[in-house]
C-alpha cells in the first residue's frame, strides 16, 4: 500500500509528524517563564516540571527523559531557557547529538531576570514560528511513524474492544513498515511470557522477561506488593479482577506482531519494528518516556476518560464503552465501545483507527491538541526527600 | 508589627487572600489552571495522585491537605479526574471536615474538559460570594526561612524576627528551594524568607509570598532584578520589607507567578 503520509524530514532520518517550537525550561523556577512565553507566542508549546537541578540518584534519568524530549522529531526548534550549569549544557549537547538542528539557549544569568529571559524566549519564538510555518510536509514512507501505545483509567471492556482494536491498527503499521512501542511495565505484570514468545530472537525474549522481573523487584524492595496496588480503586470500579487480567488485555494493544527489540525508559527505537519500553503505568510519565524515545503519535485507551495529552505529540483518545465516549465527548477522539455492543466488528474499528492515526499524522488536531493538553511528569525511580 | 490580615476561619488568620484551585492529580492541571485564569485563584501544576503506592498514598494525600489547610487559603475547589488514586471526593471530604468553604468537581463526572471548567468556574464564584474578605488582626506572623546556603546573619536575623514579634520556622536542604518550600507550608508560614544557595535562581511558592534574598555569587548578582533584596543589606531592611509584604505588598516572585510544587515523596512510582 502506497503510503500517504506527509511530514517533515529530520537530517538524522527521522521525520516529524509535528512542527512544534518547543520551549524547555531545565530548571523548575523556569517553567513559569516558559508557560508565559508559550501562550504569549500563540504557537509554541511547554511543558513544566519540578527538577531543580538535585543531583540525586535520578539524575541520570532526568538528564535522558529531557534530552531526547528536547530532540523528539517533532520539534522544528526547541528553546532552552537555562540558569547555567554544568548539567543544563550536558543536556543541550545531548540533544544536539540526537540530532536536534535548531535551538537557541537563553539562560537567565545573561537575560539578567525572569522577566528578561521571557521577553527574549519571546522573540526567538516568533521568529522559529515565523520559519517554522513556511516549512511544507513532503511526502513520506511508512516508517515515518513512530507509534507509542497507551492504555489508563481501564475496565472490564479494555482487553475486548479498544485494545485490540489498536493492536489491528499496530499490526498493519508494523506490517507496512512503521514502528509501534508498547510500554508501561506494570501494565504487562504476567503476560510478559506471551510478549516474550513472540520476541524475533531469545535474546530479546530474555530480555523482556528481566525486564519485567527488574521492574517487580524495584517494588518489592519498597516491601509493597504491586498486586496490592494494581488493579487500581478505578480500574477495579471498572470491573477488573486482577492484575493479570489487567496485563492480558493491555498487552492486546500490541497486537499479534513479532518483538523486535526492548527498550530502557526514553531509549529511542532505531530500527522499524514493534518494540516494548520500560515505563510506568503512570499515564504522564510514560508519555515523557514516549517523547524521549522519539515517538511521534500515540494511541491512548480509556474505559474512564482522561484529558491528557503530549506538548509535543498528537495524542488520540479511544474510548472501550459508548457510556463514557457520550458522556464527556470532549476528551475522546474515537469510540470503541461499538465492538461491545455488535454494531462494528474488532477488524472494522482496527480499521477507523488506523486511519485517524494517517490523518493525525498528516496534520488533523486530536481532541486534546484542540484542547491545549500539555501535561508533564519526570519519570523518578528513587525518593525525592529524606524524611 | 501589627498586621491587618484576613480571617479565613479554622485556617487562622492569612496576609493573602487566595482562592486554591486545587488538582488531586497531574491529569486534572490543566483543567484546573483555566479555571482559575478565569476566576483569579491560584494553581499549580504536580506530577502526583497517581500511580503512587505504599507510604507515599498517604503521604501526598495528607500534603494536598495541608496547602488547603493554609492560612492564606480563603477557600478551595478541589479537581479530580475520576479514576486516580487520590480519589478528590475523599480528598475533598478530608478538606471539608475542617474548612466549610471546600468543594470539589471531577471531570468524569462533568461532561469532559468544557462541562467541568464551567462546572468549576460557578462553583469558585459560589466560593467566592459565600466566602468574602473580612479583615481581621494577625496576632503573630509565622515566617519560614529557606536556609539554601550559609548566611552569616542568621541568627541575627532569627532574634530580630522574633523580637520584633514574629514566630520563625527554619528549613534547610542543600539541593533546592522546592523541597524546603513545600516543609514550610505544611508548617503553615505566611511567608518566606528564602536564601537559594549560590547556583539556584530566586523562585517562588504559590498560597505563600517569597522574599528572595541575593547572595554574592555570580548568578544572583547578575539576576539582581529577581530579589527583593541583597544579602549585604539584610538586617537593616528586612523588617520593613517583611511588613510591607505582610500588609499585601507584591514580592517579585508573586509578580512573575513563579514556583512549582514538589511534593515529598518517599517510593518510585508506578
Amino acid at each position: 500500500m502506497q503510503s500517504p503520509l506527509k511530514a517533515y524530514p529530520r537530517a538524522n532520518g527521522a521525520w516529524g509528524l509535528r512542527n512544534h517550537v518547543l520551549i524547555l525550561p531545565l530548571h523548575s523556577a523556569l517553567s513559569a517563564p516558559a508557560r508565559k512565553t508559550a501562550d504569549a507566542s500563540r504557537g509554541a508549546v511547554s511543558i513544566s516540571h519540578d527538577w531543580s537541578g538535585e543531583k540525586d540518584s535520578d539524575l541520570a534519568r532526568i538528564l535522558f527523559t529531557l534530552t531526547g524530549y528536547a530532540a523528539n522529531p517533532n520539534n522544528y526548534a526547541t528553546i532552552f531557557l537555562t540558569i547555567g550549569s554544568p548539567e543544563e549544557q550536558a543536556i543541550i549537547d545531548g540533544a544536539q547529538s540526537l540530532g536536534l538542528e535548531r535551538f537557541t539557549t537563553i539562560s537567565l544569568a545573561q537575560s539578567g531576570s525572569m522577566e528578561k529571559l521571557h521577553q527574549e524566549a519571546l522573540t526567538v519564538a516568533h521568529e522559529y514560528l515565523d520559519a517554522a510555518r513556511k516549512v511544507e510536509r513532503v511526502p513520506a514512507p511508512w516508517s515515518a511513524i513512530v507509534l507509542g501505545l497507551e492504555c489508563g483509567g481501564s475496565d472490564a471492556l479494555s482487553g475486548i474492544t479498544a485494545n485490540p482494536a489498536l493492536g489491528v491498527a499496530s499490526d498493519r503499521l508494523v506490517e507496512l513498515g512503521a514502528t509501534s512501542v508498547l510500554g508501561e511495565t506494570t501494565e504487562i505484570l504476567g503476560a510478559e511470557h506471551l510478549l516474550a514468545a513472540r520476541a524475533i530472537d531469545p535474546e530479546v525474549g530474555k530480555r523482556i522477561v528481566a525486564m519485567v522481573a527488574r521492574y517487580e523487584a524495584s517494588i518489592n524492595y519498597e516491601g509493597i506488593d504491586i498486586r496490592g496496588a494494581q488493579p487500581s480503586r478505578g480500574n477495579i470500579e471498572g470491573g477488573l479482577s486482577t492484575l493479570e487480567e489487567k496485563s492480558l488485555g493491555a498487552a492486546k494493544k500490541a497486537g499479534n506482531a513479532p518483538l523486535t527489540g526492548v527498550l530502557e525508559f526514553g531509549e529511542r527505537p532505531t530500527t522499524p519494528g514493534l518494540y516494548f519500553m520500560d515505563t510506568p503505568g503512570h499515564d504522564i510519565e510514560q508519555l515523557a518516556g514516549f517523547g524521549a524515545g522519539h515517538i511521534n503519535v500515540v494511541v491512548f485507551t480509556s474505559g474512564r476518560g482522561t484529558p491528557t495529552g503530549s506538548a509535543i505529540m498528537p495524542t488520540i483518545k479511544v474510548s472501550t464503552n459508548t457510556p463514557m465516549y457520550q458522556s464527556i465527548p470532549d476528551l475522546i477522539d474515537l469510540d470503541a465501545g461499538t465492538i461491545a455492543d455488535g454494531i462494528e466488528t474488532l477488524a472494522e474499528v482496527g480499521a477507523r483507527i488506523f486511519d485517524e492515526i494517517v490523518h493525525v499524522a498528516n496534520g488533523k488536531l486530536t481532541r486534546a491538541e484542540q484542547g491545549g493538553h500539555h501535561e508533564f511528569a519526570l519519570s523518578r525511580m528513587y525518593k525525592t526527600v529524606v524524611r | 508589627m501589627a498586621i491587618q490580615g484576613f480571617d479565613h476561619g479554622n485556617r487562622g488568620v492569612g496576609i493573602r487572600h487566595h482562592q486554591l484551585i486545587l488538582p488531586s492529580v497531574v491529569c486534572s492541571t490543566h483543567v484546573s489552571r483555566r479555571i482559575a485564569n478565569q476566576v483569579g485563584a491560584v494553581t499549580f501544576a504536580h506530577q502526583h495522585g497517581c500511580g503512587i503506592i505504599g507510604e507515599d498514598v498517604a503521604g501526598i494525600d495528607n500534603f494536598f491537605v495541608a496547602l488547603a489547610d493554609h492560612p492564606n487559603v480563603n477557600s478551595v475547589l478541589a479537581v479530580g479526574l475520576g479514576c486516580e488514586t487520590i480519589q478528590s471526593q475523599e480528598l475533598a471530604a478530608k478538606l471539608l471536615a475542617r474548612n466549610e468553604s471546600t468543594q470539589y468537581r471531577i471531570i468524569q463526572e462533568s461532561g469532559g474538559v468544557e462541562g467541568t471548567v464551567a462546572a468549576g468556574v460557578k462553583a469558585a464564584n459560589e466560593l467566592s460570594a459565600s466566602y468574602p474578605k473580612q479583615q481581621a488582626a494577625l496576632s503573630q506572623l509565622r515566617i519560614g526561612i529557606d536556609k539554601g546556603r550559609a548566611v552569616a546573619e542568621l541568627d541575627a536575623l532569627v532574634a530580630l524576627l522574633e523580637k520584633s514579634g514574629a514566630e520563625v520556622v527554619t528549613a534547610e536542604s542543600p539541593e533546592s528551594s522546592a523541597e524546603t518550600f513545600s516543609r514550610l507550608a505544611e508548617a503553615k508560614a505566611h511567608l518566606i524568607i528564602s536564601f537559594p544557595g549560590d547556583f539556584q535562581p530566586a523562585s517562588g511558592f504559590p498560597l505563600i509570598p517569597v522574599i528572595n534574598v541575593a547572595g554574592t555569587g555570580p548568578l544572583h548578582q547578575a539576576t539582581a532584578g529577581d530579589f527583593d533584596i541583597q544579602e549585604s543589606n539584610l538586617l537593616g531592611e528586612i523588617l520593613g520589607l517583611v511588613d510591607a509584604v505582610a500588609q499585601g505588598a507584591e514580592t517579585i516572585a508573586e509578580r512573575n507567578q513563579s514556583g512549582e510544587i514538589r511534593a515529598p515523596r518517599v517510593v518510585r512510582s508506578v
